[in-house]
């Protein structure tokens, strides 16, 4: 029996969803399972019984949740697709909307975590799916395996006053450069799970925390780390930081 | 008594609803709802200028590449800075790779499987299941597509999606032979596989007149020209009213055209008597080359019954791909993207606000920034190429499922109207920014 599979949008950007489309295993994945409920590609709108269920998107509105209880009490296993559903995503930045993640009201059996996640990592996940096997994250952070980072300790004492390079700074950026932290960038690496292969940095841009923490709590980690580090006063009182992708858990 | 009827829409990108009003057993008018108000012009009250391009990146995952340009290009205004011809090509080819993707998505997705039922060709119900295996070779041709596409946004964007390099400024980018290689190879073979599906698109539909019910009625056709040529980064909006009147759209002060109030989703129009339209058949109607001989030949094929009917917009699509690639191929030789070239520094503000605009895959995409003393933005508005649309799409389904109701069989308006909204190819994600 083919393993059937539900893939659902919440409040989202359809990054997710869309990167799930077009990555290289889909075809064959869609070959191997049976695709049960799917929107954006399919007229079938009704919520039956399946085997994995697949969430993108935040929970901005009441009505999401009973659709997502729905899926819960009809799939053996439900996952965060993306870091929307994971931790709320990019409308925690909202001082007016509510932005969820899925794990709020649900309970959740993994998460495949990015805004949107790597490419690699989907279709590492598609396979591990369709085996019927757990979802595998590394268990490090960012930094562990940064190329900016040597054998150096990561520099927490350093002023951090600036959250991008100039574009004067850029353009010299090369792999001897050193780590963002040492510039007085800010880097979100120390809290961030590796799995990206360190996109960002390798285009000259600090970590925004695409991929979220390690460990479960976005908002603690961040909060234990900005005030690890020597951060200016402009850059402490910035939202666009605190709650780029997640905040402060709140009922439903 | 008014009734109301609510039904999901499928095959659409987001999730959106059609409202039916029903008053004496007659259709009174038709909504198409989009339900979701994610607000990020409230989001962006208080973010700094760097940090702009990359929070609107996410209003959407299908125009990413269009969302942080245009993001960009307001933010450059207001610095005076024009960016140097690398970071143009480099930005033109991340939006050629966007569109590769976004339009083989729709048109495989969502209008084939429409067209074929609409010309009934194919007439049970077809999902996915029997949608990749009608024409294998369809199929493996748009799915290469639609994976180069997202390959080359990896490979200039350094990100698939939400594109890392593009920045206020330029674009950040090291010169590197063999991407370009690669990516020539690509282009060169999207340009083969759409041939055939060109050819595919003619052989199956071209004989056929398409139905009234699509035909757009009279209607503002909006998008950037650049000296009457396809160009979907420079150039000057362009409105052209009727068949042969065309009016430049004076982007500074587009309040005299539309306006919004960013606390609460929606476009007002100054002129309730005409709709607006952007996208594919608007570029084709405002634009008078598309600079490629292939294309006049194709085109030839339509006569003016197609190109005044929203099911054209498909075929555009197709077009469209096949012109940016050659286009793009043309950027891959420029010894330009060869040179190391620094990015100009941000320095002064010359202006407290920014307007930009580039052509979306879905149409025109107008950003509009004010910042405060300590340059953090303090107003935001952004026009977004469904929610231009939606007035039209709205006029139309209302048309078509009044027409239809003379049957009294209100599941066959759900379908059928639907296979307007789906010929628009609306983006909710960005309708609901
Ligand atoms: S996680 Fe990012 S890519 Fe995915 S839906 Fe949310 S904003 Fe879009
Ligand atoms: S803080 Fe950033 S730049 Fe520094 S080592 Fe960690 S990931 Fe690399
Ligand atoms: S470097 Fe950070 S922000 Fe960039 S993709 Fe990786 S986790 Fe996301």
């Amino acid at each position: 029996m083919k393993l059937k599979i539900l893939i659902a949008s919440l409040t989202s950007c359809s990054g997710c969803i869309s990167s799930v489309l077009s990555s290289d295993i889909f075809p064959q994945f869609l070959e191997r399972i049976k695709l049960s409920y799917f929107p954006f590609i399919s007229d079938e709108n009704k919520i039956e019984e399946c085997d994995i269920a697949l969430i993108e998107g935040c929970i901005s509105m009441d009505s999401q949740i009973e659709l997502l209880k729905d899926i819960r009490n009809n799939a053996k296993k439900v996952y965060a697709l993306g870091t929307c559903a994971a931790f709320g995503g990019i409308l925690s930045l909202s001082e007016k909307k509510k932005a969820g993640a899925i794990s709020d009201v649900v309970q959740i059996d993994g998460i495949i975590p990015g805004c949107p996640p790597p490419l690699k990592l989907i279709g590492n996940c598609l396979i591990r799916l369709i085996e019927n096997k757990e979802i595998k994250l590394s268990e490090k952070n960012l930094c562990s395996s940064c190329p900016l980072r040597g054998n150096n300790n990561i520099p927490f004492e350093k002023p951090v006053n600036k959250l991008n390079p100039s574009n004067d700074e850029l353009t010299i950026f090369n792999e001897k450069s050193n780590c963002f932290l040492d510039n007085g960038i800010l880097c979100l690496g120390p809290i961030t799970r590796e799995g990206c292969d360190h996109i960002c940095i390798e285009q000259g841009i600090p970590c925004e925390g695409c991929l979220g923490p390690v460990s479960k709590d976005y908002t603690s980690n961040l909060i234990n780390f900005l005030s690890l580090i020597n951060l200016s006063k402009d850059l402490t009182k910035y939202k666009g930081i605190f709650y780029r992708f997640s905040k402060p858990k709140i009922g439903w | 008594m008014i009734q109301k009827v609510i039904d999901v829409c499928t095959r659409v990108e987001g999730h959106g609803n059609v409202k039916i009003y029903i008053q004496n057993d007659e259709i009174s008018n038709v909504e198409f709802e989009i339900l979701a108000f994610r607000g990020f012009e409230n989001i962006l009250i208080g973010k700094k200028l760097s940090d702009v391009p990359k929070i609107v990146s996410r209003i959407c995952g299908l125009c990413h590449a269009s969302q942080t340009i245009v993001s960009c290009k307001s933010i450059e205004e207001m610095y005076n800075i024009k960016v140097n011809q690398q970071s143009v090509l480099v930005r033109r080819l991340l939006m050629a790779g966007e569109l590769l993707k976004s339009h083989s998505m729709h048109y495989f997705f969502q209008s084939f499987p429409d067209l074929l039922n609409i010309f009934k060709i194919y007439t049970k119900p077809i999902d996915i299941y029997d949608l990749i295996k009608y024409n294998p070779q369809l199929t493996s041709h748009i799915y290469e597509i639609i994976k180069i596409g997202n390959d080359i946004d990896k490979l200039f964007g350094g990100r698939s999606i939400h594109a890392i390099t593009p920045i206020p400024g330029g674009v950040i980018y090291r010169p590197s032979r063999n991407r370009i290689i690669i990516v020539e190879k690509y282009f060169l073979r999207v340009l083969s596989n759409l041939e055939w599906i060109i050819k595919n698109f003619i052989d199956l539909f071209s004989k056929f007149n398409p139905p009234e019910d699509f035909v757009i009625p009279n209607v503002n056709f909006l998008s950037l020209s650049n000296n009457k040529s396809y160009d979907r980064y420079d150039g000057i909006l362009t409105i052209k009213k009727g068949l042969a009147e065309y009016q430049d759209f004076r982007l500074e002060e587009y309040i005299d055209y539309f306006d919004k109030d960013p606390t609460i989703r929606g476009i007002d129009f100054t002129d309730k008597n005409h709709n607006y339209l952007v996208g594919p058949i608007s570029r084709n109607q405002v634009v008078e080359s598309y600079g490629s001989d292939e294309i006049s030949g194709y085109l030839s094929l339509f006569d003016e019954k197609w190109r005044n009917n929203i099911l054209y917009a498909s075929f555009l699509n197709l077009i469209e791909m096949y012109v940016e690639s050659q286009n793009s191929l043309k950027i891959l030789e420029d010894p330009i993207l060869k040179s190391t070239i620094p990015l100009p520094n941000l320095k002064s503000i010359i202006s407290r606000e920014g307007i930009g605009v580039v052509e979306a895959p879905r149409g025109s995409l107008i950003h509009h920034y004010r910042i405060n003393k300590r340059n953090v933005l303090k107003e935001a508005k952004l026009f977004i190429a469904t929610e231009i649309n939606i007035a039209l799409i709205n006029n139309m389904i209302s048309n078509y499922a009044r027409k239809l109701y003379e049957k009294k069989d209100l599941n066959k308006v759900k379908k059928e109207i639907q296979k307007i909204i789906r010929a628009f190819d609306p983006c909710i994600s960005c309708a609901t920014h």
